[in-house]
C-alpha cells in the first residue's frame, strides 16, 4: 500500500491542479476570444453579418455629415474630415467598451453560464476580456469601413505616404488598452446591476462622446468640461490617431478659446505631448479599472449577484 | 349538446368557460401585471437615473455642441433637444418592445405567456404601457433640462395639434413595437443585430438632428413608413412655427393623418402577425427554443 501511495505523486501532474501560469492564461484568453467570435458571427451568412456590423457606424457618420451640410454646406470640407474620422473611431470605442459589459450580461442573464465561467480555473477577468475581443474586431472593421466610405464617397483626403505609421501603431495600441480598461469598468458596473444594463455602455459612450472632442473641437465646451476631457485617454487617442493619419489637420484639443492653448500657449499639442499624456491617462484608467473590477467581483460574490437573473 | 354548451359546475370544462367580463378582467389584469415590473423597476434600480436619464442627456448635448461649433441658428439646437427626447421612446420601442419577446424566449417566459389564459396582445399592451412610463421620464428630463440649459425657445401656435401629434406618434411607435415583437419571436439571434440596425440607421433616415426633408426621396420614404420620422417632423413644424421655412414635407395636419394610419395599421398587423407567427413558431418548434 505504501509503495503504491508514494508512486501516485510521481505520476501526478501538479500543473493540472495549480495551473500553468501564463500558458493557461493565454489558452483561456484565446478560447474566450474564439467563443465570443463564434457567438457573434457563426449563425449568419457573412454578407448579412457585414451589413449588420457596418450599418450603424456608417449611419452615425452620415448623421453628422448631414448636420454639417445643412448648416455649413459643402464649404466645410475641413470640418467634414474631422467629423468623419472622429465618428469612425468612435465606432471602435463603442464596440470595445460594450463588448466586455455585454459579456457579463450575456453570460448571466441569457445563457446563465456566468457562475460556471466564474468557478472555472481560468482568471475571470482574462475570460471577459477575451470575450470582448470579438466586438473589438467588429468595431475595428466598422471604423475602417467608415473611413473607406469617407475617402470614396465623402471627399475625405487620405494620403498613405503622409501617414506617420509608427505613431499610429503606438497610439492605437495604447488607446486599445484604455478602451478595454473602460470596458472593464463597465463590466464591473454591470455585475452589480440588472438586465436593463444592456444600454449602459452606449449611455456611457454617448456621455464621453461629449467630452473627448470626437466630432467638434473641445474649445466650444465650457472650461470644466474641457478639463474633464483633457483628463480622459480617449481625447488624446483620437488626437493621436488624427495627427498620425492626417498630419496638419485640425486639432480637437488646441485652438482659440481652448483650455490647452490658455495653459500652454501653443496652438495644439505636438506628437510627444499626445503620446506622453495618452500613456499617463491610460495607465491611470487601467489601474482604476483593475481596482473597480476586483471590488465589484468581491461584492457580487458576497451578495450572490453572479448567478442572479432579472427581468423587466 | 346541452351538456357540452353548459358544462356541470365544478368541472374543468366549467372552469374554462369564461364569460366576456371575466376574459376582459383577466386581460386587464395582465396589462397591469406586465406593466408593473417596468414601473416598479424605476424605483428599485437607482443606477437607472444616471444611465438612462443623465448620460443620454449628455449624448444629446454632444449634438447641440456640434451645431454650436457650426454657429447654427438656435432653432437647430431645439431640433436636437426634441430629437433627443423622442429617441427615448424609439429606444424603448426597439429594445423593450420589439426585442422583448425574444428575451422572454431566452429566459423561458415566452411559453408561459402563450400558455396563460390571456390574449398575447394584452401582454404586449402591458409592456407598452410600462415602457411608455419609463421613457416619458427620460424624454421629459431631456426636453426640460435641454430647453433650460441650452435656452431653447419653442414657438407653438397650435398646442392642441402638437399634443395630438405627440400622442399619435406614441401610438404609432408602440404599434410598430408590438408588430416587430411578433416578428422577433420567430427570429433568432438576428434579433440583437436587428435592434442595433434599427438605431442609428433609423435616426439618420428619420432626420433626428436635421430636417428630414433635406434627405429628398429617402426622407419622403421615411415619412411614409417610420413613425419617428413623420412624428418628429410634424412636432418640429408645430414647436418651431415659422422658423423652418419650407421643409419639403407635408404640413402637420397631413402628417397627423399619416400617423393615424400608421397607428391603426401597425396595431392591426401586430395582431395578425402575432397569430401567424405564433403558429409558425409552434410548427417549427421555436417557441421554446432558446439561444438560437
Amino acid at each position: 500500500m505504501t509503495a503504491r501511495a508514494t508512486a501516485i505523486p510521481a505520476a501526478f501532474d501538479p500543473g493540472r491542479a495549480e495551473g500553468r501560469g501564463s500558458a493557461d492564461t493565454a489558452r483561456g484568453f484565446v478560447t474566450a476570444a474564439l467563443l465570443g467570435w463564434r457567438m457573434e458571427a457563426n449563425w449568419t451568412d457573412p454578407l448579412l453579418f457585414f451589413i449588420y456590423s457596418v450599418a450603424k457606424p456608417v449611419a452615425s457618420a452620415l448623421i453628422l455629415v448631414f448636420m454639417l451640410e445643412v448648416i455649413a454646406g459643402p464649404g466645410a470640407r475641413d470640418l467634414r474630415s474631422f467629423v468623419i474620422v472622429g465618428s469612425a473611431l468612435w465606432a471602435f470605442v463603442m464596440s470595445g467598451m460594450a463588448g466586455l459589459a455585454w459579456s457579463v450580461l450575456d453570460d448571466r442573464e441569457r445563457y446563465r453560464m456566468l457562475k460556471y465561467v466564474y468557478v472555472s480555473p481560468s482568471d475571470f477577468l482574462v475570460l471577459l476580456v477575451g470575450r470582448g475581443v470579438a466586438r473589438i474586431a467588429i468595431g475595428a472593421m466598422g471604423a475602417l469601413i467608415v473611413l473607406a466610405v469617407g475617402v470614396v464617397f465623402l471627399g475625405l483626403r487620405f494620403d498613405p505616404g503622409a501617414v506617420d505609421w509608427a505613431m499610429l501603431g503606438l497610439v492605437l495600441l495604447v488607446g486599445l488598452a484604455a478602451i478595454v480598461a473602460l470596458g472593464v469598468i463597465l463590466a464591473a458596473v454591470c455585475m452589480q446591476t440588472r438586465q436593463e444594463s444592456w444600454s449602459y455602455p452606449e449611455a456611457v459612450a454617448g456621455a464621453l462622446f461629449l467630452l473627448v472632442g470626437a466630432v467638434f473641437p473641445l474649445a466650444v465646451l465650457p472650461l470644466p468640461a474641457q478639463a474633464a476631457g483633457l483628463a480622459l485617454p480617449l481625447t488624446w487617442w483620437l488626437e493621436g490617431v488624427r495627427m498620425a493619419l492626417f498630419p496638419g489637420g485640425r486639432s480637437a484639443i488646441g485652438g482659440e478659446g481652448s483650455l490647452w492653448t490658455a495653459w500652454t500657449g501653443s496652438a495644439a499639442p505636438d506628437g510627444g505631448a499626445i503620446v506622453g499624456t495618452l500613456l499617463a491617462t491610460s495607465l491611470m484608467i487601467t489601474l482604476v479599472a483593475a481596482a473597480a473590477f476586483r471590488v465589484s467581483e468581491r461584492r457580487a460574490k458576497d451578495r450572490g449577484l453572479i448567478d442572479r437573473t432579472t427581468g423587466s | 349538446m346541452s351538456a357540452l354548451a353548459r358544462p356541470a359546475a365544478g368541472t374543468p370544462q366549467a372552469d374554462a368557460a369564461w364569460d366576456r367580463r371575466r376574459v376582459f378582467l383577466a386581460n386587464l389584469r395582465s396589462v397591469g401585471g406586465r406593466a408593473y415590473p417596468r414601473v416598479h423597476g424605476l424605483f428599485r434600480e437607482p443606477s437607472w437615473v444616471l444611465f438612462e436619464i443623465l448620460l443620454p442627456f449628455l449624448t444629446t448635448s454632444a449634438f447641440v455642441f456640434v451645431y454650436r461649433a457650426l454657429q447654427a441658428p438656435p432653432e437647430y439646437v431645439g431640433f436636437v433637444v426634441l430629437g433627443g427626447a423622442m429617441t427615448a421612446f424609439w429606444l424603448n420601442v426597439i429594445w423593450m418592445m420589439a426585442a422583448q419577446l425574444y428575451w422572454e424566449k431566452d429566459q423561458g417566459n415566452l411559453e408561459l405567456y402563450f400558455a396563460s389564459p390571456v390574449d398575447m396582445m394584452s401582454v404586449l399592451f402591458g409592456m407598452a404601457v410600462g415602457g411608455l412610463i419609463m421613457s416619458s421620464t427620460r424624454a421629459a428630463v431631456v426636453l426640460a433640462v435641454g430647453a433650460v440649459v441650452y435656452g431653447v425657445t419653442f414657438t407653438v401656435d397650435q398646442w392642441g395639434l402638437l399634443l395630438l401629434v405627440f400622442f399619435l406618434t406614441l401610438a404609432a411607435l408602440y404599434g410598430l413595437g408590438m408588430m416587430l415583437s411578433s416578428l422577433f419571436v420567430l427570429w433568432g439571434r438576428e434579433a440583437w443585430h436587428l435592434t442595433q440596425l434599427l438605431q442609428e440607421p433609423v435616426y439618420f433616415v428619420s432626420g433626428l438632428n436635421f430636417p428630414v426633408g433635406r434627405l429628398g426621396f429617402l426622407g419622403a420614404l421615411a415619412v411614409a413608413l417610420i413613425p419617428l420620422a413623420v412624428g418628429l417632423d410634424a412636432m418640429r413644424q408645430l414647436a418651431f412655427a415659422g422658423a423652418l421655412g419650407p421643409t419639403g414635407t407635408p404640413p402637420p395636419e397631413i402628417e397627423a393623418l399619416i400617423l393615424v394610419g400608421m397607428a391603426v395599421t401597425f396595431t392591426w398587423m401586430a395582431r395578425v402577425m402575432l397569430r401567424i407567427l405564433e403558429r409558425l413558431a409552434r410548427e417549427k418548434g421555436r417557441l421554446s427554443a432558446r439561444w438560437r
